[in-house]
């Protein structure tokens, strides 16, 4: 237990470390700051634009807000593993006694502070900009809904990461999943828009259960009343999680067994 | 200017783009994503011309997109990969190579723009018909060679930064929003609209869609003469700002020796 929060103190400082040394900090925050803004600003005004009636101002502003979890936390957490692989860095990681899933999910730590700045500054945007009142919010379950979309994400993200082991490239699978909750997770417009089969595969991601929750917490619903989204999500990703062991122990023994770690 | 350099450029910015289909990110899956959104909105109302314009919006979207990114992310490979030094010592000049990559990922953009028209076509099956083909064709060229020019515009000026990357992620949804391409000018507030104004492309959205769309309202209130010729004109700015500050930034890293400074 000791030896493995030793990792994860060790991989996420060295994360938070190599990332402001590559991207000032100052980089890292405008591109936080402008992305969360101008991608509310281009959905609430096509939706404007549109005039669909249900896709209100606060409907798109609150449901982009919460997918700037997924374009942070999900993506980059995804990326980790074949940013080693590019960096060449993979090779020195696997030769280390610390196993790799524990590695990259301290890695991961990151992701998710920048998740948590990327949805804070949204949240502030949509209050100051958009004028979108939080006075009946319930902060608490907001708080909630933030940290278990976070967690959930990166639960998917470190299945998805575990698979761009074995790819040259994981920026693919990130990008598809990190933005096709503004198609089928009702950021943008219901999800009852949607045929069927891909509200099927809408109900299977945490971010449809999160941006619901989302606009129902700034509407004032207490904790208690969403228990049924904080459940899926949490379960969503501890599933993806516990898949996410099982994927990075699959791939480390096939990388080490066939020689291939660097192979691109 | 060498055309063999030209070509040069053009060939690798291909066998890097299909050796590396991370690409096909900034090319076809965010206008796609960005024209079914705005497709989905519709929803009851989606009839040919709403379909056609989400369908433009996207294409030009992703032409614009793959412009921004390509220009940023070629030179700061170069850079990781340590050949940048001698692209800019080479007989024939960074600015032929670089000419080549933008006709690349021009060429790309369209590629793009034709297929997220397929596939919306195959999806919604609405039957889209542009109004005037040949003006279509013509004016969709005008606005590849502004992409172009654009696009080696920011090449260049990327040669002066190593963040080209995270600047160019930084400017993707301001030029989504500021090209018109998916919600129109007039929609944005009055300051962002000047800024519009100094893009070639935007014009070349408009001129596009006037082409395209019957009965097409511009979001400059200009014709599609007025939309070409400034097109034209502010492509011819931006390709010879781009020459002018290649040129400079060569004699700068010749030298100070710091081409390859990280």
């Amino acid at each position: 237990m000791t030896g493995t929060l030793r990792i994860l103190a060790a991989t996420s400082r060295n994360m938070f470390v190599n990332r402001f040394t590559v991207v000032p900090p100052a980089y890292w925050a405008a591109q936080i700051l402008v992305t969360s803004f101008f991608s509310m600003y281009f959905f609430s005004s096509l939706a404007s634009y549109v005039g669909n009636p249900e896709a209100t101002a606060q409907y798109v502003v609150i449901g982009n807000a919460v997918q700037s979890i997924a374009a942070t936390t999900l993506l980059s957490v995804t990326e980790i593993p074949s940013i080693e692989k590019h960096s060449g860095t993979l090779g020195g990681l696997m030769q280390t006694p610390a196993p790799l899933f524990t590695v990259f999910f301290g890695m991961s730590l990151f992701s998710i502070f920048t998740g948590i700045v990327a949805v804070s500054a949204s949240l502030s945007f949509a209050a100051f900009f958009f004028h979108i009142s939080f006075a009946g919010c319930d902060f608490a379950s907001l708080l909630a809904i933030i940290a278990m979309t976070c967690l959930s994400l990166t639960g998917m993200g470190m299945l998805l990461g575990g698979v761009g082991l074995h790819l040259r490239t994981s920026a693919i699978i990130a990008n598809v999943v990190a933005y096709i909750g503004l198609l089928i997770c009702g950021v943008n417009f219901p999800v009852s828009y949607l045929p069927g089969w891909l509200q099927t595969v809408s109900h299977c991601l945490p971010l449809t259960y999160a941006a619901d929750a989302a606009r129902a917490a700034v509407g004032g619903a207490p904790l208690s009343e969403l228990l049924q989204p904080m459940g899926m999500m949490a379960l969503i990703g501890a599933a993806a999680a516990v898949a996410a062991w099982f994927v990075f122990r699959f791939f480390e023994r096939l990388l080490r067994r066939g020689g291939r770690i660097d192979m691109f | 200017m060498s055309p063999r350099a030209v070509c040069a450029g053009f060939r690798q910015q291909a066998i890097q783009f299909f050796t590396d289909p991370q690409w096909i990110i900034p090319s076809l899956i965010t206008p796609f994503m960005f024209t079914m959104v705005m497709l989905f909105l519709y929803k009851d109302q989606m009839d040919g011309p709403v379909v056609l314009q989400a369908v433009l919006g996207g294409g030009v979207l992703g032409m614009w997109a793959n412009t921004v990114f390509a220009s940023s992310f070629s030179i700061s490979y170069d850079r990781i990969n340590g050949t940048l030094e001698p692209i800019l010592i080479s007989p024939s000049g960074a600015y032929s190579v670089l000419i080549g990559r933008s006709i690349w990922s021009t060429a790309i953009g369209l590629a793009n723009a034709l297929l997220v028209f397929a596939i919306a076509e195959l999806m919604f099956g609405t039957g889209l018909s542009v109004a005037d083909p040949a003006l279509f064709f013509l004016t969709l060229t005008l606005t590849l060679f502004s992409l172009a020019s654009m696009g080696m515009l920011i090449a260049t000026t990327f040669i002066l930064t190593r963040r080209g990357r995270i600047l160019s992620s930084i400017m993707e949804y301001p030029i989504y929003v500021l090209s018109g391409a998916m919600v129109p000018i007039t929609a944005l507030p009055e300051g962002a609209g000047m800024i519009s104004l100094a893009l070639a492309p935007a014009w070349g959205v408009d001129a596009v869609k006037h082409a395209a769309i019957d009965g097409y309202s511009s979001m400059f209130g200009v014709g599609i003469l007025e939309d070409s010729a400034m097109l034209a004109a502010l492509s011819s700015i931006l390709l010879a700002a781009a020459f002018l500050v290649m040129r400079r930034i060569e004699r700068k890293i010749l030298e100070t020796g710091s081409a390859t400074r990280y």
